[in-house]
């Protein structure tokens, strides 16, 4: 840990930096708002700065489910939720502190903090991708030529564990027939 | 306009205990403003769909959703050589159908939008995927082994998977998002939430289909006359 974090610390650019401090003060923002409308909006806040983040470590497929689902629907969804519910005026804006909830996360976090040393720097040769060349080397090389598809995200999503995306796209259509159940209705809309 | 909506579904005895002082701050104030009332739950006069005609909304969503729903197609139909795929399209397409939802009011898409639209786009994605995947087994291959799809001329193992992503990922991940949606806008079906009033009763009485069936058509029928109300309000600007 000693000897990788500064040239961890010397890579951080200047939009790496402001993208991580706005997802964490957002992320203390959602935690700490006493207005739950004002929670949920600061939320959605946070899921596009994820999407932003994930797009700078290269990641666009992972950003655009994030940008689309978590920043767009969930919020929506929160919000048809709350206008359901009832909403109590406040006159304080942030909550107050629990002691006991605070020192909780905070092991939690410092736990996780623990961890960070053995997580390679991003782009190290040590990291699993590239220190097992012959599983994820395989994908890159192979996957064009055997799907004749450009994106190897889809093609290892689509064909190469194929299955696996039908048991997901069937728990999503699993999900709208629980919510079904859940609210007594026999109809969408 | 919207208060129609919530006066319809307040509760009778909630009309007769507190009227006048309440409903009266409640009409000064302009409709996108909450009463300011200090740690009172407000459940009880929010119970229908809120919603304003927005001079704002309105346009910047007529000018955008064509845009957002052309950018989720492209995202769809060219996630094999881009970033994306069926499910990051068929939420795009779904959070679209969202925006319209919020500029022209709930109600008014829900009634545009059948729940045979709805219900069709989630089985039939689903019915799709589990056909592509099955053709192969029926010519004597594997489960979703594309190769062995009659797709003349083209090549089967691309457009196997393209077809997979447009017409099966796609379509169900956006109806069941839309239908989340409404569903969420609705609420629950006895408008008691968990377990209270005689609905609750009716329900754990024991595999009565009928009586379950009514409420729910009640429940339907009240909400198709303040969607008519909401479409009526739209069409008199």
């Amino acid at each position: 840990m000693t000897a990788l974090a500064p040239a961890v610390v010397a890579q951080v650019t200047a939009i790496e930096a402001s993208l991580l401090a706005f997802v964490v003060l957002t992320a203390l923002a959602t935690a700490l708002a006493r207005d739950v409308l004002a929670a949920v909006i600061v939320f959605g806040a946070y899921s596009l700065g994820m999407a932003a983040l994930y797009t700078f470590y290269r990641a666009p497929d992972v950003a655009l489910t994030e940008a689309a689902i978590s920043a767009g629907v969930t919020t929506v969804l929160l919000l048809v939720t709350l206008a359901k519910t009832s909403r109590i005026d406040h006159d304080a804006v942030f909550e107050s502190v629990n002691l006991p909830a605070a020192g909780a996360a905070g092991l939690l976090f410092a736990g996780l903090l623990l961890t960070m040393g053995d997580i390679p720097a991003i782009g190290s040769p040590d990291a699993p991708v590239w220190s097992n060349p012959e599983v994820s080397q395989w994908y890159l090389a192979e996957s064009y030529a055997q799907t004749g598809v450009e994106n190897t995200v889809m093609a290892v999503l689509a064909a190469f564990r194929g299955f696996d995306t039908f048991g997901e796209a069937v728990v999503v259509f699993a999900g709208g027939i629980a919510a079904l159940i859940v609210l007594h209705r026999e109809a969408f809309a | 306009m919207s208060d129609e909506d919530t006066d319809m579904t307040d509760a009778p005895s909630e009309n007769a205990t507190d009227d006048s002082p309440t409903d009266r701050a409640d009409d000064d104030l302009p409709p996108h403003r909450a009463a300011p009332r200090s740690g009172r739950l407000d459940s009880e006069r929010r119970q229908g769909t809120p919603y304003t005609e927005s001079q704002v909304i309105m346009p910047t969503v007529k000018v955008v959703a064509p845009f957002a729903f052309t950018f989720g197609l492209f995202v769809t139909f060219h996630g094999s050589g881009s970033p994306g795929g069926g499910f990051q399209g068929g939420a795009i397409m779904a959070a679209v159908v969202f925006m319209i939802a919020f500029a022209f009011g709930i109600e008014a898409t829900r009634n545009w939008l059948a729940n045979t639209v709805v219900v069709a786009l989630a089985v039939g994605g689903a019915l799709a995927f589990a056909g592509i995947g099955l053709v192969p087994v029926a010519l004597g291959g594997a489960f979703l082994q594309y190769d062995l799809l009659p797709i003349p001329i083209l090549d089967p193992v691309k457009y196997g998977m393209e077809g997979v992503e447009i017409v099966g990922i796609a379509p169900i991940v956006s109806g069941v998002l839309m239908g989340l949606f409404f569903l969420l806008a609705n609420g629950f079906a006895s408008d008691g939430g968990f377990g209270t009033g005689e609905s609750g009763e009716s329900r754990d009485d024991g595999g009565d289909a009928d009586d379950n069936a009514a409420v729910a058509d009640g429940g339907r029928d009240a909400r198709g006359a303040t969607g008519s109300d909401s479409v009526r309000g739209g069409g008199d600007r």
